[in-house]
């Protein structure tokens, strides 16, 4: 299934019927006709139709549903909120993230920690950045609100460790420096909205 | 009579270890199957479209280690499952298999003991085949087991009862208890297949057939929704393996019954030859149990016992009696 | 002063006469906003925000005074507006950086555009190219932040002294015309005032040339000036704050210690700065920039413990100086009374003779006044204390009173300070000879004396001194010129008016002073002295160390007791050390340390220190609960800002069977000794009140004693030096051990002086005491130093100067080549 695919399913829009009950056979006779009734009326021959139509469609109309997860991966939504992800700022490659602090301070499982100083070129450099992923629960609080979209949700969700070492740090979240021409505008959670240009004032730096 | 000994002997053996084969196949024809009607692919990994699966089961099944309970009946306990899969074996003793065919000049007939009574013997071995589940329930000292078994108790006397009066209207019609006649009968063509002649009488086996085998909607007996696996709960490795190769050759023994008794057995179908068409047969009887597996939900006991007494054995009764009137007028 | 009633916004206040309308709403919890003020500081009418109606009249708060039934409200529609304005202007080329800067989450440009709600901007201009300096070792400067509410530098003038700082040319374009129509009126003043200044050096360099001490970073309200450490070193946030008090000098001031874990993968608690209450107390650069002194120990040393025990038991003597706290204090007094040793602190013990002789003259256990009092006075004197490096509060004091109450000082000091004379026109420098300390104290009895309380002896002595001779002098007319004067910076115009001086000649007959002249004073002094003694009312003098380690220290003692018994003078004493005056009050010091020595924190043939190289750690004064007695006369508490790991002297007291179960359990039970209550140690606050009322520990009881009738001996020029002297005093920012190990301060342990003197000599001498006490030491200039006294720093206890000064502060020695 393709991305198009995946987000034109109409999850939600399903169109049920209401089935009625016939009346419960109350007398023995009434039970006879009723399992006459349904073995003349070919019930049990629509339930045998109906698996056997879904075998043909699955054989040779490609209508398989098995997904062979570790060689085949579905799609996930562009808001779903796995391993984080440091972005790099595309022109200098020099990493986002300005040190803030504001996502240690609003991570709500308190899993986020940073190191800063003052760097030779007078800014404020990052030296340490770790999330703790055995404690994080992924509420996507840190991306939102990031001013810089340096952190954001990424699609790794396969996250299972034997080792708390291989809980992440900056280098491992940040995006590798040769694809930094693969890197992606993150759409999701916290990112700027399609019509913030509408709603913005001047601010306090017009010039 | 040394030739016929040594001639029966090689034919048990083939027999034996194909059917035995065909079992095991059986499973992964099952899983393939229901998996195809879910629209899922099924085992996949172990060889080419997972074929090598069963190979991988029965490794599995021998090299797991033999658990027996506690406070399980040891000696019962460990035969009960040789009762299951020999009575199913024994059963196919009696069975033809394909058409006579010359192997090197030697006229081979594919039946292990052309008895007279074939009919009755298969019933009877599969009716012993009771003892298996019986035994391994109230030997295992486990409730869902007792349950199992008392359930395998009602149930497969009961149904003895629908497939041995369905069987007696053909047999009444043919005369013969052997199933070489019975393929005698049946050899001028579609026409003459007993299943025209007597429909009643084919449902009737088919039903009581799908009920001696255990299967869908009929697996009362381990119906793991309600008792876990009934008499199989404490089973494993390969003392299960061979209550699974039981049922299995027991499913294939029911579709050569019901193809040599009602569907023309191993006589040349137009341009398909004998032998083939009976392979046919069987798979479609086997394919249909898959189906029917995939398509139908279980019934209750109580709905069970009220189809055989008060519906299938009146029928089956009438039936008879119907046949016997027309055949005096 | 009197109490009057005001009505802010409707409410009825009370406040003192004389108040600015600002300090009274703080005093009562009403909020004016405000960003340039600084409370103990002279308005400087920068931000503007204040404004508040007063009576139907726009004022500002900070500059106008509270007058009986004044009616104030704090923000009509106008106000608003103008607020509202300020604040956009504020914000106009203010970095929308909040994320990297330092000062988030605490800056006072946030806090106030948020309360007052700007959320879009009116105004716009080009933006100049600021540059970020590094104007010293500690300070860090970043122009693009900096919104020139000039707090700075009026700290750093009016408080600290130095005047390092002013408003220089920013270099930016000119307001518009229309901006000045279309603006509220004092939005455009403050704007037009903005975007022509910036903050610089005011010796024109980049570089200031001050004392590093560091108040200009504490009282910015923006991320503009940070210490050099902290920079980008931590959110504001994460910061835990400590309450304590600085443990390098007598001040006491209170102090937070701040703190959180050191990095990512170390987990322990580091100090990241000291922050303090910058409105009520002004640090100096050991205070604020030395706090990393802790101890780090393992765990611990059962060994080097069971050494030490043993140590004590064969111990003849416990040496130990005064920066400890009360409580440690007390358990040496208890190890002195269990195991019979004798205790020697050279400071304490010098400052406590004084004291003790002192209050057998005057009749009570300690000085009469403390420093707020001093503050408070419009004349101040100082006597043998060199203000800049004994004790940086009682140079704040001194330069205060200058700038504040438009007071006068005498400054008595046989080393030449270049600064002191800065702190303000009516400054008089006495840089008499070293010995002369009595004659200073016979001027001031003279000066400032009711002759008639005077003893008669006395009264005669001072008489002595003066004679009548004809002069012909030059004497200065006045003339009163007015003119007008453009101010260059705002381009207002002023109307100034000018005292021009013209020389008249007279003849008159003059009171010669003879102590004047004895102490190297100015011929015109009796002018001068004159001029600066107009509308004074309140008078304060500062006695410090030099008098305390005199040849003649009893007698010195006994003429300060009778200046303040007939000056009508607030007398305060700087102790020399932390806490000398707690250990004077506590311990039973001896005179001379003999036999095996345990040192504390001190030299010794065993020692136990917070340093790192003893042979048994013991906390710093970082790390653990105590009470110092500051020279206010206060005990105040200090909490442990970091964990420490080893045995503290309870343990020991312990195997002695002396301790308790805590060090504090000990503060109730300082009562046994006078002055002392008995007030459990988490019951001592330690903060202070809006009004600026220090609400920390509790004051001292000065106790009557029994006044014993005793006379002062004149003054002989016997005691006076000759030829090359050193002064044992250590640089600015350094006190002891513990400002030494902070790695933020440098002042190294060199021979300092003065750069006329470094002409003469090389760059690393050998100081020669006597015959077998020499000292190798760099020569280091301090710029500051004026004449050619040596200065030798005494704050590295291993170097033992203090043995090699012995009772003396100053001391005839020969420099050789090194």
């Amino acid at each position: 299934m393709g991305l198009e695919k995946f987000k034109d399913r109409n999850v939600g829009i399903q169109q049920y019927k209401v089935v009625e009950h016939e009346a419960f056979p109350k007398s023995n006779a009434q039970k006879f006709a009723r399992v006459m009734k349904r073995m003349v009326k070919g019930e049990l021959f629509v339930g045998l139709w109906v698996t056997l139509r879904t075998m043909y469609q699955a054989l040779f109309q490609d209508d398989m549903h098995t997904v062979k997860y570790p060689f085949e991966k579905l799609p996930i939504s562009p808001r779903y909120r796995a391993i984080h992800e440091m972005l790099r700022l595309l022109e200098s490659g020099h990493y986002r993230c300005i040190g803030c602090g504001l996502c240690e301070k609003i991570c709500i499982s308190d899993c986020i920690k940073i190191d800063t100083k003052y760097d030779e070129n007078q800014r404020k450099e990052v030296t340490e950045y770790t999330i703790n992923f055995g404690r994080c629960i992924f509420c996507g609080y840190c991306a939102e609100v990031c001013p810089e979209l340096a952190i954001v949700h990424g699609g790794r969700y396969e996250t299972s460790s034997q080792q708390r070492a291989s809980f992440s740090i900056f280098e491992d979240m940040l995006t590798p420096i040769d694809a930094l021409s693969s890197q992606k505008e993150y759409p999701g959670f916290g990112a700027v909205s399609p019509n913030a240009d509408d709603n913005i004032k001047k601010t306090p730096l017009a010039y | 009579m040394d030739a016929i000994i040594i001639e029966t002997i090689i034919k048990a053996i083939i027999v034996l270890s194909v059917i035995a084969a065909l079992a095991g196949f059986g499973t992964f024809i099952e899983r393939k199957v229901l998996a195809f009607m879910q629209r899922r692919l099924g085992p996949m990994h172990v060889g080419p479209f997972g074929l090598l699966q069963l190979a991988a089961d029965g490794i599995k099944l021998f090299t797991k280690e033999d658990i027996i309970p506690q406070h399980a009946n040891r000696l019962i306990f460990m035969i009960a499952p040789i009762i299951t899969a020999a009575t199913a074996f024994i059963a196919l003793a009696a069975v033809p298999l394909l058409p006579e065919f010359t192997l090197f000049g030697y006229t081979v007939h594919p039946i292990v003991a052309d008895l007279n009574v074939g009919i009755l013997f298969i019933l009877g071995a599969m009716a012993s085949g009771l003892y298996g589940p019986l035994l391994a329930g109230m030997a295992q000292a486990n409730k869902w087991g007792i349950i199992g078994s008392a359930r395998t108790a009602i149930l497969f006397m009961s149904y003895e009862v629908v497939t041995g009066l369905s069987l007696l209207a053909p047999i009444m019609l043919v005369g013969s208890l052997s199933l070489i006649d019975f393929n005698n009968a049946q050899s001028g063509g579609i026409g003459e297949w007993m299943v025209w002649q007597q429909p009643l009488a084919f449902i009737l086996f088919l039903i009581a057939g799908f009920a001696e085998t255990n299967r869908t909607p009929f697996d009362l007996l381990e119906h793991e929704a309600e008792v876990v696996s009934g008499y199989a709960t404490e089973y494993s490795g390969m003392r299960w393996g061979m209550f699974f190769i039981g049922e299995y050759a027991n499913m294939i023994t029911i579709g050569f019954m019901a193809s040599l008794i009602f569907f023309g057995g191993f006589n040349d179908l137009g341009f398909i030859p004998g032998f083939l068409a009976i392979i046919l047969k069987v798979s479609f009887f086997f394919f249909l149990m898959l189906w029917v597996r995939a398509s139908w939900p279980h019934v209750r006991p109580d709905q069970l016992m009220w189809l055989c007494w008060k519906v299938l054995m009146p029928i089956a009764l009438l039936n008879v009696l119907i046949t016997g009137l027309v055949m005096m007028v | 002063m009197s109490e009057i009633t005001i009505k802010i916004d409707g409410r009825e206040y009370k406040t003192q006469e004389g108040e600015y309308i600002l300090n009274a709403a703080r005093a009562n919890d009403v909020f004016i906003p405000a960003i340039c003020y600084l409370t103990r500081c002279s308005p400087t009418l920068a931000c503007r925000i204040c404004l508040v109606e007063a009576d139907g009249k726009q004022v500002y708060a900070c500059n106008a005074k509270v007058k009986e039934g004044m009616e104030v409200t704090v923000s009509t529609p106008n106000i608003l507006k103008e607020r509202r304005a300020i604040m956009e202007v504020y914000d106009v080329n203010h970095p929308l950086q909040c994320g990297v800067c330092d000062k988030s989450g605490e800056c006072e440009l946030q806090n106030y555009t948020l309360e007052i709600g700007v959320d879009s901007q009116s105004y716009s201009i080009p933006d100049t190219k600021r540059e970020n300096t590094n104007w010293s070792s500690v300070l860090h400067y970043d122009a693009g932040l900096c919104i020139v509410c000039e707090r700075c530098t009026t700290v750093c003038k009016d408080m600290i002294g130095d005047a390092a700082i002013k408003t220089g040319a920013r270099g930016g374009e000119k307001l518009s015309k229309e901006a000045k129509d279309s603006m509220p009126k004092d939005a455009y003043a403050m704007w037009n005032k903005l975007q022509k200044s910036i903050i610089v050096p005011s010796n024109g360099t980049e570089h200031t040339n001050c004392s590093d001490c560091g108040e200009c970073t504490a009282v910015c309200p923006v991320g503009a000036l940070v210490s050099r450490d902290f920079v980008y070193s931590s959110n504001a946030w994460e910061l835990e704050r400590v309450p304590a008090t600085c443990a390098h000098c007598s001040s006491g001031c209170q102090i937070y210690y701040e703190k959180k874990h050191t990095s990512i993968a170390n987990p322990d608690e580091k100090i990241y700065r000291v922050t303090n209450e910058w409105n009520f107390v002004s640090l100096c650069g050991a205070g604020r920039f030395g706090y990393d002194f802790q101890n780090d120990v393992e765990g611990k040393d059962v060994e080097a413990f069971e050494q030490a025990i043993n140590a004590f038991k064969k111990a003849d003597t416990i040496k130990f100086n005064s920066a400890i706290t009360n409580e440690e204090a007390f358990m040496l007094q208890l190890l002195k009374e269990k195991l019979g040793v004798k205790l020697i602190n050279h400071d304490a013990k010098a400052f406590k003779d004084f004291l003790d002789s002192y209050s057998k003259a005057s009749g009570s256990s300690l000085y009469g006044s403390d420093f707020r009092e001093v503050m408070k006075s419009d004349f101040v004197i100082s006597v043998g204390a060199s203000l800049r490096n004994d004790n940086p509060n009682a140079r704040y004091a001194f330069n205060n009173v200058q700038k504040m109450n438009k007071g006068a000082g005498l400054y008595f000091h046989p080393v030449g300070d270049m600064l002191v004379p800065t702190f303000g026109k009516s400054v008089e420098v006495f840089n008499h000879k070293v010995g002369q300390e009595e004659a200073v104290l016979y001027l001031i009895l003279d000066l400032f004396g009711d002759k008639d309380k005077l003893p008669v002896q006395t009264k005669d002595y001072l008489a002595s001194f003066h004679k009548t001779v004809k002069k012909t002098i030059k004497e200065k007319v006045m003339e009163s010129v007015t003119s007008t004067v453009v101010d260059k910076e705002t381009g207002e115009s002023k109307e100034v008016t000018k005292k021009v001086p013209k020389m008249v000649d007279k003849e008159v007959e003059v009171d010669e002073n003879g102590l004047v002249s004895i102490l190297g004073g100015s011929d015109n002094f009796a002018e001068t002295f004159e001029k600066m003694m107009k509308k004074k009312e309140n008078f304060s003098l500062i006695i410090g160390e030099d008098l305390y380690f005199h040849p003649r220290a009893r007698n010195l003692s006994r003429l300060v007791a009778l200046i303040e018994d007939v000056c009508d003078m607030n007398l305060v004493m700087i102790p020399p050390r932390t806490n000398s005056l707690g250990v004077a009050m506590i311990c039973n010091l001896d005179e001379e340390e003999s036999g095996y020595i345990v040192g504390y924190n001190e030299h010794g043939h065993f020692r136990l220190g917070a340093r790192g190289f003893s042979k048994l750690d013991i906390p710093a004064l970082n790390q653990q609960e105590g009470t110092f007695v500051t020279m206010n006369k206060v005990v105040v508490p200090t909490n442990p800002a970091l964990e420490y790991k080893g045995y503290e002297l309870n343990d020991i007291l312990n195997e002695f069977d002396i301790g308790l179960d805590e060090t504090i359990d000990f503060t109730p039970k300082l009562a046994r000794f006078d002055g002392f209550k008995d007030i459990e140690f988490d019951d001592l606050p330690n903060g202070y009140t809006n009004t600026g009322k220090e609400n920390r520990g509790y004051i001292i009881d000065n106790i009557s004693v029994e006044k014993q009738a005793v006379s002062v001996v004149e003054f002989n020029d016997s005691i006076v030096l000759e030829g090359e002297i050193a002064y044992r005093c250590n640089p600015q920012r350094q006190f002891n051990d513990f400002t030494d190990k902070s790695h933020q301060i440098n002042e190294e342990f060199a021979l300092y002086v003065s750069p006329s003197k470094a002409q003469t000599l090389e760059e690393e001498v050998e100081v020669e005491f006597d015959k077998d006490t020499t000292l190798k030491l760099k020569v280091v200039v301090d710029d500051r130093i004026d004449g050619d006294i040596v200065l030798v720093p005494d704050f590295k206890s291993h170097q033992n100067i203090y043995s090699i000064f012995g009772k003396d502060r100053y001391k005839t020695v020969t420099i050789k080549k090194g």
